[in-house]
């Protein structure tokens, strides 16, 4: 903190912090110093010239906005020669200004233009010379318009896309008064720009203009601005809706909060538009006859309740399974969880986190003993050096990213290992391109190098790892063969990058670790992740801000959906179920008898899939997933999901899973309820109620609570989420201090157990969170893949996620602006196989494995190995995981996405 | 008979300027010599005893500007930087002194850099200067297999090494702190004012930036000693200064003269009278971003303060005559068309200000003869405010040439 110095500003004595930027200090304490070109989040430009200033003992005018606060500055603000000097600048402005406005946008020179009394011609000088300016209107990106006439150059938007979002796609084009901002080298549409729109939220005028709802908007008539979370990834952006007719009709990233101070990307900020889609469900649907029949929600719970009771009734209780939602709300998952467990009776509840980072979860608890992110966002842009793996982060988790480039741009050292190209290599120091599954290979030879050179940190490892030097040594005698060029043989790695990355992780001051789904979903998941806990134990670089691991998570609320209790093994704040004083407190809390509870680990999503499949799962509940999409193994998938006596699918729209439906429910999107989500950092962040619900949809939670009673588990009555977040908080001892209240304009990182305590933003600082204390250590062998290619299935087949659509594109397929940017599958081979198979780029192509077979298209790309292929999965007509295999990690029960044998044929 | 007094020019015209022995022969790198065996602080303090100041335009102690660079901070990186991106129009002594003495560039920087315990150093050359370019590459090239460049110059344990970077074309990128952006790669905007380059320039560190003649000075400085120097020229403006002249004149060229010279023995007696027999008119001095003197300043000193007293700037030394037949309103139209094609357009003053300027200027013919004089007075306001409030220099220039030509010419300006 830097101290504070006394100023004054037009006589009045004000107190600053020294080095603050002046305008900003001035403008805090109501000195409404004008200026455009200003904006909190980026460097000062000194561009518009409005915020001149007399600053005694400096020559003539200043910009405040470039000057730092210093003791006993005596400052002028407000005199007549300032302001008719801001008058005549403006009046310049507004000579090369179209003051047209149309109210769809905020426009901060009308706002002067007024306040100067320059809205009226006969008070201005200068002619316009905007009819001798050659500039023309820029329509061709997808989410946005540019119009030069109302361009002001203050750089604004430049720098967003620069300094805010490290994306560097804008540019002036020629120079003085014929310049004007053109993204990559002249065309929007064809540029660079993912559409983040960073630069519509800073532009002060009507320059940049989002074109959803451009013909609808009026800002006089908009009814109200709801601030929320996000509902797409894990990073959980904090937003701002604005509500017009009941309908979304912007969204803005809200400025000055964490984790993204006002940051978005593209599905941040245009997504929202399937809140409104007319395919939303409407009423609850029953299959009569093998056709959807709208029900009421009477009829509905009358069969559902009556269904479930039946076949717990006929099998027992393990003969019901639910699959809770990520996309939901900590309220709505809390109350899944209860039911599925005072309702049914079992622990058989799991959802899609045991498709992503189950693998990375188990490591975690068992190596360091909490299986969430162990620093904030913001050491993402602050540490030294930034391990990647396996994580797209800049098209996963754009805003994380965004963190990552501004940290680029200081000189922090960034170790990209990744088997495909992605975007964050344009700003790695080394760039490690193993083979697909050679992970514990590549993880142990890093750690080799660092052993070998005494780069590892033997002060940490006697203190803080159990077993100490002796556990160490193992560590040690099993990494011996993993020599550089041992492993270079394994990974196709060259030695010296290996080298390189383990000094760079390894002798850095600070260190982190953003591991992903290139790292999880594989057979090898869990020794995945041990390799790289033992990498991060072994040099100590944890346990201080700016050192440790964070898995930035898929969905919005990945992480609050196990962290209240959506586990087959654990009640809500990872308390072991299996275990009967654990049991014992959760009953008082629910006020169910200690036996209505069960003592079984219940089943994980693969294995509930399985047991259906099997006919031991009779009947399943899914709330917001489409396992049809997201699980490995889709045929067999499919015929389990027939072989079930009864499935209630609860959602916002048909899915490929609805299909196989005897009952859906309509279910509310986040803008339509109340609630909380837990985000990648453990940041609980609120939900807030935008819109009414859709139809007769209804709250998830409300859904659930009322077949709960139905059932005859009448669950208490809950007049609002709030309430259900206290009950949560009581059982949640992570949480046992969180309160919606508390949380209204800052969210706060678990763990938080009491109600006076800020929460905590860097784990492990003291102790880990194992039984010992310690962190441990598990060496792992590498070992080769059962999935090999053959001359059958000659490649291997990675898959991922892009920018611009989310998992199973139910969300974002949904909104136009997504669908702009790309709206169909492919698939990507380097251009040397597609020699060898004489397959041109664009063209149709049939791709197998030993499980099923799809069509998609060819696209060309050195993104990939030779032999090795790369295909997004949100497509629903190229069904990725017709592909995938459902062999197991047998640790986490995570599916191997990233790795099948394929082959690929012309179509 | 009045003399040239070549001290920055010492050598061009008698040395093969791409034979470093040459230089050394006619007493090259002695200066630099002498000035490794000297505390690097007693470098500066001569330099600013001998009251050199800078030659690019704005005349601002030499000396202050390297012992404020060196005082920054101590054994901390730092860069000197060259600023041989010679834009000014009707400039050209720079280029002059690169195409035919570029060694006397080169040790001029090693001294500078010496005396700020700079490693590094660059020269911003103009990119029309393929010559200029070529010599002092090549110089740098000699400079190093002599050992008077690299590591451990003449034993003395000093490190230095210099790079050129070429222009591309832009009259900002002269300005100093927009050269410092272009050097670092980024386009050609001005930087904001205060840091300083002596607190924070290239690449953020300290940055002591001089002009190509303002260094050329600096090994006769070291060699003769400051006394030697500040015995050259008047009282207030020391040592020599080159002028380069143009226009109608019959012999146009470059001229190293003491400071005080007469412009007009500086116009007659070296650059040959008046071209065609006509009257002179009219001198533009320092450049675009210079002032129009009249017949009636032709007894002025050359200095900084006898021109400053009349209003006039001495500026970068171009001197371009203009006679009886010319236009002063012509000029002052090509001068303002200039600043509007050279404009970045980063701040709005001078954005707009040299658009409507220009526009005024070239509508004053249409307008009204009684109009005319409250018309370019408005404009002489407006050129105020833009100096007022613009972010780099450019923007502070067009008052210069709008005020002194209505100065000392207003009868022609509102009749013509």
């Amino acid at each position: 903190m830097s101290k504070n110095v006394f100023i004054t500003i037009d006589g009045k004595q004000i107190s600053a912090p020294k080095g603050a930027n002046l305008l900003k200090v001035a403008r805090e304490n109501s000195f409404d110093i004008p200026g455009l070109c200003f904006h909190h989040k980026l460097s000062p430009t000194g561009a518009c010239r409005l915020c001149l200033v007399k600053v005694e003992g400096m020559r003539g005018l200043v910009a405040s906005c470039t000057l730092k606060v210093e003791e006993g500055m005596i400052v002028t603000a407000f005199d007549e020669e300032l302001e008719q000097t801001r008058r005549f600048l403006l009046d310049y402005l507004l000579s090369e200004h179209n003051d047209t406005y149309d109210n769809t946008y905020s426009d901060e020179l009308r706002v002067l233009m007024f306040r100067y009394g320059l809205d009226k011609k006969e008070n201005r000088f200068f002619k316009s010379v905007l009819e001798s300016l050659n500039i023309k209107v820029d329509s061709s990106s997808p989410v946005l318009t540019y119009e030069p006439s109302k361009c002001i150059k203050c750089f604004r938007c430049i720098k967003a896309c620069d300094e805010v979002q490290g994306k560097n796609v804008l540019s002036f084009n020629d120079r003085g008064i014929n310049s004007y901002i053109i993204a990559g080298s002249g065309v929007w549409g064809e540029s660079e720009c993912d559409g983040c729109g960073e630069c519509i939220q800073l532009c002060p005028t009507g320059a940049l203009v989002e074109k959803p709802n451009r013909e609808s908007i009026n800002l006089d008539k908009v009814e109200k601005r709801v601030k929320t979370t996000c509902p797409y990834c894990g990073v959980g952006c904090q937003i701002e809706l604005f509500i017009q007719n009941d309908k979304i009709v912007r969204s803005l990233g809200v400025e000055g909060v964490s984790p993204n101070d006002g940051r978005l990307c593209v599905k941040g900020r245009f997504g929202y538009e399937f809140v409104h889609s007319n395919d939303r469900l409407k009423t609850p649907l029953i299959k009569k006859e093998g056709r959807f029949v709208e029900a009421s929600w009477d009829e509905a719970f009358d069969l559902i309740a009556s269904k479930f009771l039946e076949i717990k009734e006929k099998y027992g209780s393990d003969a019901l399974a639910g699959y809770a939602s990520a996309k939901c709300t900590n309220e709505d998952n809390y109350i899944f969880q209860k039911f599925i467990r005072i309702a049914f009776g079992t622990n058989n509840i799991d959802y899609c986190t045991r498709l992503c980072h189950a693998s990375t979860v188990t490591a975690m608890l068992k190596s360091i003993g909490d299986g969430a992110g162990s620093n904030p966002i913001e050491d993402f842009e602050t540490t030294d050096c930034l391990l990647i793996i396996g994580n797209n982060i800049v098209e996963t988790h754009p805003i994380t990213a965004t963190y990552v480039k501004r940290g680029a741009a200081r000189g922090q050292k960034i170790i990209v290992i990744d088997p495909k190209w992605t975007p964050i290599v344009r700003y790695a120091s080394v760039w490690l391109q193993p083979k697909l599954g050679t992970d514990v290979a590549l993880l142990n030879g890093i750690i080799n190098v660092i052993i070998r050179n005494g780069w590892h940190n033997p002060q940490f490892i006697m203190e803080r790892v159990e077993g100490g030097i002796e556990a160490f040594n193992e560590l040690d005698s099993l990494i011996k063969k993993y020599t550089p060029d041992y492993v270079e043989r394994i990974t196709g790695v060259p030695a010296d990058k290996i080298i390189l990355a383990a000094k760079l992780y390894a002798r850095s001051a600070t260190a982190m670790i953003a591991t992903g789904m290139g790292m999880s979903q594989q057979v090898t998941g869990t020794n995945n992740v041990f390799c790289l806990l033992n990498l991060m134990l072994i040099t100590g670089q944890v346990g201080r801000e700016r050192c440790g691991i964070d898995p930035p998570r898929g969905q919005n609320n990945v992480q609050g959906a196990t962290d209240v209790g959506c586990h087959p093994f654990m009640y809500p704040g990872y308390i072991p179920v299996a275990n009967d004083e654990n049991k014992k407190k959760v009953s008082m809390e629910w006020c169910v008898p200690f036996d209505a509870l069960s003592s079984k680990p219940g089943l994980t999503t693969v294995e509930i899939v399985k047991a259906a499949h099997e006919g031991k799962v009779k009947a399943l509940y899914i709330m917001g997933e489409n396992p049809m999409l997201t699980d490995p193994n889709l045929n067999h998938t499919e015929e389990a999901l027939k072989n079930l006596d009864f499935l209630v699918v609860q959602d916002i729209f048909h899915t490929e899973t609805t299909k196989f439906a005897h009952v859906i429910l309509p279910a509310s999107t986040w803008a339509e309820k109340n609630g909380t989500f837990v985000n990648s950092d453990r940041r609980v962040l609120r939900v807030r109620k935008a819109v009414d619900c859709y139809g007769d949809a209804r709250e998830d939670w409300k859904i659930i609570h009322e077949l709960s009673n139905r059932m005859g588990f009448p669950m208490p009555i809950y007049n609002n989420e709030s309430e259900i977040f206290d009950e949560l908080a009581r059982v949640t001892p992570i949480m046992a201090g969180i309160s919606h209240a508390r949380i209204e304009l800052h969210g706060i990182q678990w763990p938080c157990p009491t109600t006076d305590h800020q929460g905590t933003s860097t784990l492990y600082v003291d102790k880990f969170n194992t039984p010992s204390g310690k962190g441990k250590l598990f060496p792992v062998d590498y070992a080769e893949q059962n999935e090999r290619v053959d001359a059958q299935y000659p490649f291997l087949l990675n898959s991922g996620r892009i920018l611009f659509h989310y998992h199973t594109s139910t969300m974002s397929r949904r909104t136009k602006v997504l669908r702009d940017f790309i709206d169909a599958s492919y698939v990507l081979m380097n251009p040397n196989d597609a020699i060898k198979l004489n397959l041109s780029d664009g063209q149709k192509v049939k791709i197998a494995s030993r499980r099923g077979e799809l069509e998609t298209k060819l696209k060309i790309s050195e993104e990939v190995l030779e032999g090795e292929l790369f295909m997004p999965w949100h497509f629903t007509e190229s069904q990725v995981n017709r592909l995938t295999r459902d062999e197991l990690d047998p640790y986490s029960k995570i599916a191997p996405f990233k790795l099948s044998a394929v082959n690929v044929s012309a179509k | 008979m009045l003399q040239e007094k070549r001290i920055a020019l010492r050598n061009s015209g008698l040395i093969n300027p791409e034979s470093i022995e040459d230089y050394i022969q006619s007493g090259g790198y002695q200066a630099l010599a002498k000035s490794l065996a000297m505390e690097s602080s007693l470098v500066y303090e001569t330099i600013i005893e001998s009251g050199l100041r800078g030659r690019g335009g704005a005349g601002f102690p030499s000396g202050a500007k390297g012992k404020s660079t060196a005082l920054t901070c101590e054994d901390c990186l730092k860069y000197v930087v060259c600023n041989a991106d010679e834009g000014e129009p009707g400039t050209f002594k720079d280029r002059i002194i690169m195409e035919t003495d570029p060694h006397s560039l080169i040790e001029g920087m090693l001294i500078a850099a010496w005396s700020i315990k700079a490693t590094k150093g660059y020269i911003y050359i103009r990119g029309e200067y393929y010559k200029s370019i070529e010599r002092v590459k090549k110089a740098i090239d000699q400079a190093k297999s002599k050992g008077f460049l690299g590591e451990d110059i003449l034993s003395s344990g000093f490190d230095f090494d210099i790079e050129v970077k070429v222009g591309a074309g832009s009259y900002l990128c002269g300005e100093e702190l927009t050269l410092l952006e272009s050097i670092e790669g980024r386009r050609g905007y001005p930087r904001i004012k205060p840091p300083f380059p002596a607190q924070r320039g290239l690449w953020g560190v300290p940055t002591l930036i001089n002009n190509v003649e303002t260094l050329a000075n600096f090994a006769p400085i070291i060699l003769f000693g400051a006394d030697w120097y500040k015995s050259l020229g008047t009282e207030k403006s020391h040592g020599t200064k080159i002028f380069t002249i143009s226009g109608d004149v019959n012999k146009p060229g470059y001229y190293e003269v003491e400071m005080g010279m007469k412009l007009g023995d500086l116009i007659n007696n070296f650059a040959g009278g008046v071209k065609g027999g006509n009257e002179i008119k009219a001198i533009l001095i320092g450049g675009a971003a210079g002032t129009f003197a009249s017949k009636k300043h032709l007894e002025l000193p050359l200095d900084y303060d006898a021109l400053k007293e009349n209003g006039l700037t001495l500026g970068s030394g171009a001197i371009i005559v203009l006679n009886e037949s010319r236009s002063v309103l012509d000029m002052l139209r090509s001068i303002l068309s200039f600043f509007k094609h050279e404009s970045c357009g980063k701040c709005v003053p001078c954005r707009l200000g040299t658009a409507h300027i220009l526009s005024v200027v070239e509508s004053l013919e249409k307008s009204n003869v009684g109009e005319r004089e409250s018309i370019f007075l408005n404009t002489i306001k407006q050129a105020e405010i833009m100096a007022k409030t613009s972010l780099c220099p450019l923007g502070q220039s067009p008052i210069l040439p709008l005020k002194s030509a209505w100065t000392n010419f207003s009868d022609e300006i509102v009749k013509s």
